[in-house]
């Protein structure tokens, strides 16, 4: 708390969390700055992905089968019992689960199990875990700003490949979702009772047109997607960040400062994180068919620090990332996707 | 079509997004233009590949220098860049180092020409700066990539070639030639022992000036000298006869057209310091001839001559062995060797008799063909090497490894003890192996795990080559028996690897523990009381002493510990008293910052001797030996002198090393 009373002696009257670990901080310090203990408790419930699925469940929002393991045992009882649900023989091929850390942000430690031999592969640490069923669908990402409990601006982000690729605006097929959506993310605010900041909830949308819920981050998302709004739309996303989160921004400042969503976009921008395809890299080396493309702009891969790559653990951890510009959204998804099969290391 | 071909639409729309992102560069806060950068760097290394994208870079160089590219680099502060530096950047295989010193110097051509109005450069300096970097780089005006570039650099070695064709035209041939000629000649008044670099710039010079398409102008006024000291030297081969018909020629000459050409040969040698090949094919000659001719190829003085005349079988008996036409620069060293006199040292002849006889090990010449081919024989090789290291004594480098205290030392025993250097020679290229004794305990460089190079070093001449990874593993080796000393390890190591004379007290001004100064001005007093005639009792400096420096840059910022040779301290042509030193680094022409900027010609330095004033050599200076024995009384240096040199550490190496308490 000495950190909250120092800051509002300087003069701070806000906190925003920027990385996933300091969201609770953030939440910390605003429900003394703002004299409002349930922050803290929000920011918690934000924090764990079992709290957080509960919450929404509560809220009337869809989620998929989950559940807390706190050993391998667990993990393979869930495993069972989602397979037993979905009505499966034994033989059967069984539909995968995922799980993930409770407090990792994004894909760290995030792993498919399909077989109960992979779930020895689980290192002990990664214990305690959440256990989700798997959703076939489309999955995408939202970042929505809000400001006085209402929406300001509400991006809906295309993954190309989860893991791997992303790109904003998203393709028309998804965004004709967007009254849906932006009717999901209303109710999530208010399920989880924010009134100013801002969100990065993750959906899948089913062949039905039927929304799932994945989970809900309180802070800005990865693969630099806030890179990839200011190229588009040119504002400075950590800026609005900054706004949304003040109560003192007056309607005029929010009202002037965000652009209209898709419209007013100058075209689509997108990454892709760069995985060493081989196990024995020795230097960096971009495909000219990459750095050719017209819709390429940039990188910010270094060269490999060691020869020998470690085996790709869950999902994440990526060693760069390459940054697209166009105007045609299937372009770059296809571009997006065709980077896969390069080599970037070799 | 590919889009690198594709023209003027093209470079419209890849500059539209380097304007762009170099917007986004310049409106980002100093924090966040880290992150702003790699789009300005993916657009510019796209711009530049294109025709026309040097010029359009160079109108936006401004701009990007303003916006912050160069930000957090040396590049941000141009007046410290030096044009040397610049072949390492743009040979880089890193894409961003070539893309940030292109821009650079496109800013320097946009400040030169006056439209860019810099606060820290003026036009002059841009101007300046522009031409030594032409002339270090020539090479990549005249010749496409090589295979080893382009698997390293890929596409980027087609951008340096294509800055500096940019820069060549606006700049104009004439004021790169005129730069190159006298850094030529300034690398040459060292003395160094390998000249192939240097060989290889005159050949550039000349085969330009044969390309009627190159108008080089009236630039270059010294390039004659240094061309015709390689490929025409004398009358009879002006023209580049090649060596068979040089040779021809010789055999109709009479005595007197003969000494004609001993005398052009001789003149042009001892005035470059470089030796043409025909040179070599006249000395061989020569042999068949009586010894006053070969005194006159050789140009020596009288005392040369005499030991010329007194040695005349072993001279003979060398140019049979070491010289030919791939090996002529030894010559140069052969003349300077005679011309030292050490040949009246009673060990020296027979040891040079011992290395004619000379079995070398396999590994030898298997390490001695690898670095310069299999013509002449390995043997051939290592004896014209050991002629240029006893005659240039400070003509050694280190080349491109972490071994100044091995060339140091392989320096000190040429200049001081030739007997003991031609034993250890014959040591490591007989047996592979060298022993040391240390504190009484032998030390084998064939028992001692690595030294400091951890690659086994190719580019040094023939001697240094064979005897340089194990002095370098030696060295180590006595580094180890002290980590568990307090103190400084240069203080036990330095005398027992370099020999009797360095002396055993030892002064260091850094406490090991912090790396703060300490007791600075004690060291200095000290220093002066050991070293300047003026505090000595006018005693000159009587073996040359093995003393540690602080290097710094041109900005005076701290690069790091140097090993280097005190040789005497006198008073220079000026009547400033001086230092003058022996740096193992290849040229020892450095400029350290806060105008300390080290001599090599022109203030009373001999060939391969660098120098600096008294007070600015003092304020580099961190380690020194001395004779314990000796009174060492404390200089009374005066008080302002003192604070003189002060000011000097306090404002480079010892800025940050201000202890607090």
């Amino acid at each position: 708390m000495e950190i909250a009373e120092t800051l509002r002696d300087m003069g701070v009257d806000v906190a925003i969390p920027i990385f996933e670990e300091t969201v609770e901080w953030a939440g910390a310090i605003n429900s003394v700055l703002m004299d409002n203990p349930r922050l803290f408790g929000q920011a918690m419930l934000l924090r764990d992905k079992a709290l957080m699925k509960r919450r929404a469940q509560l809220g009337g929002i869809r989620v998929g089968i989950f559940e807390e393991a706190h050993e391998r045992d667990d993990v393979i009882r869930f495993l069972k019992r989602v397979n037993q649900t979905l009505m499966k023989l034994d033989g059967d091929p069984n539909d995968p689960i995922h799980i993930k850390a409770f407090d990792k942000a994004g894909c760290l430690g995030h792993r498919v199990i399909r077989t109960p031999d992979e779930i020895e592969t689980i290192p002990d640490d990664d214990f305690p875990v959440l256990m989700e069923s798997h959703l076939d669908g489309w999955e995408f990402a939202v970042e929505a700003w809000i400001h006085d409990g209402k929406i300001r601006f509400l991006n809906i982000s295309e993954y190309v490949t989860l893991g791997y690729s992303v790109f904003v605006p998203a393709t028309p097929e998804l965004e004709q979702y967007r009254p849906e959506i932006t009717r999901q993310v209303e109710r999530l605010i208010k399920t989880f009772d924010i009134d100013f900041g801002f969100v990065h909830p993750e959906y899948f949308v089913t062949s039905d047109g039927e929304m799932y819920f994945g989970e809900v981050a309180y802070r800005p998302p990865g693969f630099k997607v806030f890179e990839l709004l200011e190229r588009s739309y040119g504002f400075n996303a950590y800026h609005g960040l900054v706004l949304a989160f003040d109560p003192k921004t007056t309607e005029e400042e929010i009202e002037d400062f965000f652009p209209k969503e898709v419209v007013d976009a100058k075209g689509h921008s997108g990454t892709f994180g760069v995985y060493p395809r081989r196990r024995v890299v020795s230097r960096l080396s971009v495909p000219e068919e990459t750095e050719d493309h017209e819709y390429f702009e940039s990188h910010e891969l270094s060269s490999p620090l060691t020869e020998k790559v470690m085996k790709r653990t869950a999902f994440g951890n990526h060693w760069g990332l390459l940054y697209f510009f166009g105007d045609d959204p299937y372009t770059l998804r296809d571009l997006l996707k065709r980077q896969e099969e390069l080599d970037f290391y070799i | 079509m590919s889009p690198l071909n594709s023209g003027g639409e093209s470079l419209d729309r890849h500059l539209a997004r380097l304007d762009d992102a170099t917007q986004a560069l310049a409106d980002a806060g100093d924090f966040g233009k880290q992150v702003k950068l790699s789009r300005v760097f993916g657009a510019l290394r796209r711009v530049l590949l294109l025709p026309g994208g040097c010029a359009a870079v160079r109108a936006r160089a401004a701009r990007l220098d303003i916006a912050g590219l160069f930000l957090g680099t040396d590049w941000a502060r141009p007046q410290i860049l030096i044009p040397t530096l610049s072949s390492g950047s743009l040979r880089s295989t890193n894409p961003d180092t070539v893309v940030l010193e292109t821009v650079s110097n496109l800013r320097f051509l946009e400040v030169a020409k006056g439209d860019y109005v810099h606060p820290l450069v003026s036009a002059e300096q841009a101007h300046h700066h522009l031409s030594q970097v032409l002339a270090i780089n020539l090479s990549l005006l005249f010749t496409p990539p090589t295979e080893a570039e382009r698997t390293q650099q890929g596409r980027m070695a087609q951008l340096s070639r294509e800055l500096l064709r940019h820069l060549v035209e606006e700049v104009g041939y004439e004021k790169v030639l005129e730069n190159l000629v006298d850094e030529i000649w300034r690398i040459l008044r060292q003395r160094p022992i390998q000249v192939e670099s240097v060989k290889q710039m005159i050949t550039q010079i000349a085969v330009a000036r044969s390309n009627p398409d190159i108008d080089l102008g009236a630039g270059g006024l010294g390039a004659d000298r240094l061309i015709s000291s390689l490929y025409g030297t004398t009358d009879a081969c002006r023209e580049d006869p090649g060596v068979e018909v040089y040779r021809a020629r010789l055999e109709t000459m009479d005595d007197s057209g003969l000494q004609y050409e001993t005398a052009g040969f001789a003149r042009s040698m001892h005035d470059t310091g470089l030796v043409s090949p025909y040179h070599a094919v006249l000395l061989r000659f020569l042999l068949g001839k009586g010894e006053y001719l070969l005194g006159e190829a050789l140009g020596l003085s009288s005392t040369g001559r005499e030991c010329l005349l007194c040695y005349h079988e072993l001279v003979r008996k060398l140019i049979d062995e070491a010289v030919h036409v791939e090996t002529a620069q030894s010559i140069y060293g052969l003349a300077l060797m005679l011309e030292r006199g050490i040949l009246y040292q009673p060990p020296v002849a027979p040891a040079l008799w011992r290395q004619l006889a000379l079995q070398l090990s396999a590994y030898s010449r298997q390490r001695l063909t690898q670095a310069f081919g299999p013509d002449p024989a390995p043997h051939a090789r290592l004896l014209s090497g050991m002629l240029s290291v006893l005659g240039l004594p400070l003509g050694i480098g280190q080349g491109d490894n972490p071994t100044c205290q091995s060339a140091r030392a392989l320096s000190m025993w040429a200049y001081n003890d030739p007997d003991y250097l031609l034993q250890t020679l014959a040591w490591a290229a007989r047996d592979d192996e060298i022993v040391m004794h240390f504190e009484g305990d032998s030390i084998s460089s064939r028992d001692s795990a690595t030294g400091l190079a951890t690659e086994l070093p190719m580019d040094l001449d023939p001697l240094s080559l064979l005897v340089v990874p194990h002095l370098d593993r030696i060295y180590a080796e006595m580094g180890r028996r002290c980590a568990d000393r307090d103190g400084d390890p240069h203080r036990w190591v330095n005398p027992e690897f370099h020999g009797w004379w360095s002396g055993r007290g030892f002064r260091i001004n850094v406490d090991v523990a912090t790396g703060n100064l300490t007791d600075l001005d004690e060291f200095l007093r000290h220093f002066y009381a050991g070293y300047h005639p003026f505090h000595n009792g006018n005693q000159p400096l009587i073996h040359p002493q093995p003393a540690g420096v602080a290097v710094t840059d041109s900005a005076a910022r701290f690069v790091g510990w140097h090993a280097i040779t005190i040789l005497r301290v006198a008073l220079d042509p000026q009547e400033r008293m001086r230092v003058y030193f022996y740096n193992p680094n290849n040229d020892s022409g450095q400029d350290w910052g806060d105008g300390v900027v080290v001599g090599t010609a022109g203030h009373g330095e001999r060939f391969g001797e660098a120098s600096l004033p008294f007070e600015q050599f003092a304020s580099r200076l961190y380690i020194f030996h001395f004779d314990p024995l000796e009174p060492g009384e404390q200089a009374s240096v005066a008080r302002e002198e003192l604070d003189r040199v002060v000011g000097y550490v306090h404002r480079s190496w010892g800025a940050t090393r201000l202890s607090t308490g």
